[in-house]
């Protein structure tokens, strides 16, 4: 017999590794994240587009199918960089409406309430939060883009014997590495967003708003002094530049390359600039 | 019946104030007289409903407010003699303390040279003078805390209607402000103060005015209040060294009907009927038996024991 | 006692504006008070403990281990409960608690037990399962509060805990302090302005004053001294008699008020010899207590001195 006292106890038992720490974010986010059904139904849509590709890749090797469907296979889609490079612009785009959908409340409600204080406080620093976070949408964003693609590649390779991957390995390299160049801006662009706008849908709007808006200013820029550099603020200008020169397909020659790089190096930089001054422990008041 | 109103106290005549269907207060009857009345009660009981009808920012729903013989739907009149300094923080942008206090002043009529004077005289009041100057935006909490004091006493009310008005100033501040609320009250202003730090309240207070749910649960000078309170007797902590030979007394001469040890054995808590008769008793006891006696004092005769009584610790919202 | 914050030399700047100048000092005790003046630079010197801040010059140990070079395991042992409201509105409360749990490094089936427990023990057992955006204040502060117990650590921060609570709630977080307290597995830090709230939970009381220590004191020694200092309150001596008989007797006594007697006593003088006088005259003594600093006394000397002492 006994009689039990519920009193405060320190804990001394083991700990986790320090180093995966950041991975309980997304844990946690994905938990909330997918109690819409409406992020579900997007996701499930977002897989359309490959299992299409797929599709037609089997229709490809497959002489029975062609049969019934009574076409050559020189009419279908031929399946080289231009396919792959067709699949990763619409895969971005899906991702696109993810990042707006999901981006948004990933930080806002921490700040919302002065609950960074409380994560700071604890051995998790600054680094590991935005890490944590952005694991979140690279994770979301990896499922539709590159993991799929290469999946495709691996199809296609399969299908047409071993050696067409290694000759083809420059799509797979273009693939993933076009892939995570998106992934990484975008996801920097939505945190920044959710840190610094405090309401979930304006954040949300914003993200399509501003790249419009930016865009515009770009076109304008074009317009009053005559020049191409207005394209270097157009986003989706400098995607397909970088992208191109990836797949080694050509451009349309707007921007030079190296500018490309730049530009989006310095919308990443802004980007970071600004995440860290939201992402503080404590604001000092002059 | 309409009573006449009375020009030096703040009257509630039977006032209740409904959102709808959400309770304010209901069917309050006060008279507040000049010095210092402290509001006591948990979080939701109707301090700031109460408040808010005496300044004029709400109609009751019921029954007439008067303010020095005022009524405050005429705030014209009223404000004038009334300064409130509410519990919430919002000020214009980009004005520095001094500007806000200046521009307050003007629109009670000052000329600007005599508005400056005045916002600065009050300044020094509040103990501002130093970050007068600098945006309010920038003002820690307990800077913001004295500003808002300095708008509701710049110019020189009758009526002080002050709700949690230490919130966020540290000790010294603290006791410099309770010094000041207790020179105007010396000065014949009525003062309203809510708060929830019940030494203080004993310490300044007049009288009390304790409310739960939007009922008045008792009003008055804390002293009177606690002994219409019978039901309850009163409680008294006494430390010697022979707190079982003090017991026996007690109970030998009737005077005790509960008598609680302490765990040290150096102490004891008595419940008496009457307080009196146990002193005079003490003195024969000390004398008689040779007790040492290191302290005494009356356990429940405050602020604080009297909400436990009359509130207790249920009070207001879970 | 091992002491378990040592501060050394400790300085830290926003930006050219020098907020702690050179802080030295051992704390060991069970409780200790941080009490000063606005801007004395106490919420800095916890933020810079929990490493929000840099500090410029001189260093900190918390039990042993640098604050700069170990900031991650030091901040495994501290729990901090901010000033400010701290939640995160759109998730429950257990939820939180796990988060952070898990966070300060608990596995998460530990973190889940803890969780519960934490949240049962401040009180907020039966509104567990509400999101925090729903609490009343009372409740945020709880929550704060058990966020900073959650991952048991061996200091706690607590930062002006009883802000916005009403007094019954009041009572229940400063009860609850000191059973945590008095449990002997944690040291707390308490910083306030309500000199009550320290008097009551603290037996060490920390004086800030522009960035400088100006006191650290055990409140019990201070206590214990100044045993002839005494302050009566008395009824029934309406016509001084009373008091010119204390003087009589050789005590200096200084009137407060209209029932508040304030006296010295002199070596010859006991206090069966005021009860004596009392029940000649018939005078009830309804107040009696030896005058010992009390903590405000404490705190203003501090404020005066120009030189602080250590």
């Amino acid at each position: 017999m006994a009689v039990y006292k519920h009193s405060y106890q320190r804990y001394g038992g083991e700990l986790t590794a320090i180093w995966s720490r950041f991975l309980i974010l997304p844990r946690y986010a994905f938990q909330e994240v997918f109690r819409s059904k409406f992020l579900i139904a997007l996701l499930v849509g977002s897989y359309v587009c490959p299992v299409v590709y797929a599709l037609i890749i089997y229709l490809h090797h497959n002489l029975t199918a062609l049969r019934i469907l009574n076409t050559n296979p020189a009419f279908l889609v031929a399946i080289d960089k231009h396919f792959f490079y067709m699949f990763l612009q619409i895969q971005a785009g899906v991702g696109f409406l993810l990042s707006a959908l999901v981006g948004p409340g990933l930080i806002s409600p921490d700040l919302a309430n002065n609950a960074l204080p409380l994560y700071l406080s604890r051995p998790f620093s600054r680094v590991e939060y935005v890490l944590g976070k952005m694991s979140v949408l690279i994770i979301l964003l990896s499922a539709i883009t590159w993991v799929p693609g290469l999946l495709l590649l691996l199809l296609q390779s399969n299908l047409e014997g071993g050696s067409w991957f290694v000759s083809n390995l420059r799509i797979a390299g273009a693939l993933c590495l076009g892939s995570w160049i998106w992934i990484l801006f975008l996801s920097l662009f939505s945190l920044t967003l959710s840190a610094w706008v405090k309401w979930r849908f304006v954040a949300g709007a914003l993200l399509f708003g501003l790249l419009s808006f930016v865009e515009g200013m770009g076109a304008a820029i074009n317009n009053i002094f005559d020049t191409n550099a207005g394209y270097l603020i157009n986003l989706s200008e400098v995607m397909r530049t970088v992208w191109s020169s990836l797949f080694a397909l050509q451009g349309n020659g707007r921007i030079a390359l190296d500018d490309a790089w730049r530009s989006l190096l310095a919308f990443c930089v802004i980007c970071l600039l600004m995440l860290s001054r939201k992402v503080k422990a404590y604001e000092v008041v002059k | 019946m309409r009573t006449i109103p009375d020009e030096n106290q703040i009257v509630l005549d039977d006032v209740s104030k409904f959102y709808g269907e959400v309770l304010g207060i209901n069917r309050v009857s006060l008279a507040i007289p000049a010095g210092i009345t402290s509001l006591v009660g948990p979080n939701g009981s109707g301090k700031t409903t109460l408040m808010n009808l005496m300044t004029g920012l709400l109609q009751p729903s019921q029954g007439q407010v008067w303010v020095l013989g005022l009524s405050p739907s005429r705030p014209e009149k009223l404000f004038p003699k009334l300064g409130y300094c509410t519990q919430f923080d919002s000020f214009p942008k980009g004005l520095t303390g001094r500007q806000l206090l200046c521009s307050q002043l003007r629109l009670h009529g000052w000329g600007r040279p005599e508005a400056a004077a005045r916002a600065q005289k009050t300044l020094e009041r509040v103990g501002l003078t130093e970050a007068a100057d600098r945006r309010v935006a920038g003002y820690s909490k307990g800077m913001r805390q004295r500003i808002k004091l300095a708008l509701a006493i710049c110019h020189d009310p009758s009526v002080l209607v002050l709700d949690e008005p230490l919130n966020g100033l540290d000790p010294l501040a603290r006791a410099e402000m309770l010094a000041l609320f207790r020179e105007m009250a010396a000065r014949g202003i009525h003062l309203l103060i809510s708060s929830h730090i019940l030494h203080e309240v004993d310490l300044i207070s007049d009288r009390v005015i304790l409310i739960n749910n939007g009922f008045v649960v008792a009003e008055g000078d804390i002293r009177e209040v606690r002994d219409e309170m019978q039901e309850h007797p009163r409680q008294i902590l006494v430390r010697c060294n022979k707190p079982g030979l003090l017991a026996a007394r007690i109970f030998e001469e009737n005077q005790g009907i509960e008598v609680r040890i302490h765990d040290d054995h150096r102490g004891l808590l008595v419940k008496t009927r009457c307080a009196d008769q146990f002193y005079l008793m003490m003195n024969r006891a000390v004398l008689e038996t040779g007790l040492d006696v290191e302290f005494i004092a009356p356990a429940d005769d405050d602020v604080n024991s009297v909400y436990g009584y009359l509130i207790g610790a249920d009070g207001g919202r879970p | 006692m091992d002491p378990v914050i040592q501060l050394d030399h400790l300085s830290v700047n926003f930006g050219t504006r020098p907020i702690l100048k050179r802080l030295t000092a051992e704390l060991s005790g069970r409780a200790i008070g941080l009490l000063g003046p606005n801007g004395a630079g106490k919420t800095t010197l916890i933020h810079t403990l929990l490493g929000f801040h840099p500090s410029v010059e001189g260093t900190a140990r918390i039990c042993g281990m640098d604050i700069r070079r170990n900031a991650k395991q030091v901040r495994t042992l501290i729990g901090y409960m901010p000033e400010n409201d701290s939640f995160i509105a759109r998730m429950t409360a257990v939820r939180f608690l796990r988060l952070m749990a898990e966070l300060s490094g608990l596995p998460p089936r530990e973190a889940m037990e803890r969780a519960h427990e934490a949240l049962f023990y401040v009180g907020l057992g039966e509104a567990r399962y509400r999101e925090l955006g729903t609490y009343s204040q009372g409740m945020k502060q709880l929550a704060k509060l058990a966020q900073a117990i959650v991952h048991g650590p061996r200091i706690l921060f607590l930062d002006e805990p009883t802000n916005g609570l009403d007094p019954p709630a009041r009572q229940r977080l400063l009860r609850l302090i000191r059973e945590i307290r008095d449990g002997g597995q944690v040291h707390l830090i308490l910083s306030s302005h309500l000199l009550h709230d320290v008097e009551e939970c603290c037996e060490e009381v920390l004086i800030l004053k522009e960035g400088q220590i100006r006191v650290y004191c055990n409140l019990e020694e201070e206590r214990r001294a100044n045993r002839k200092f005494l302050e009566l309150e008395t009824a029934g001596d309406n016509n001084g008699s009373f008091l010119s008989a204390l003087e009589q007797a050789g005590c200096q006594c200084a009137v407060n008020g209209s029932r508040r007697i304030k006296m010295v006593l002199p070596q010859s003088v006991e206090i069966r010899d005021i009860y004596h006088l009392a029940a000649d005259r018939q005078i009830q003594i309804r107040r009696l207590h030896h005058k010992r600093d009390s903590l405000e006394d404490i705190f203003l000397k501090a404020m005066e001195e120009n030189h602080g002492r250590l």
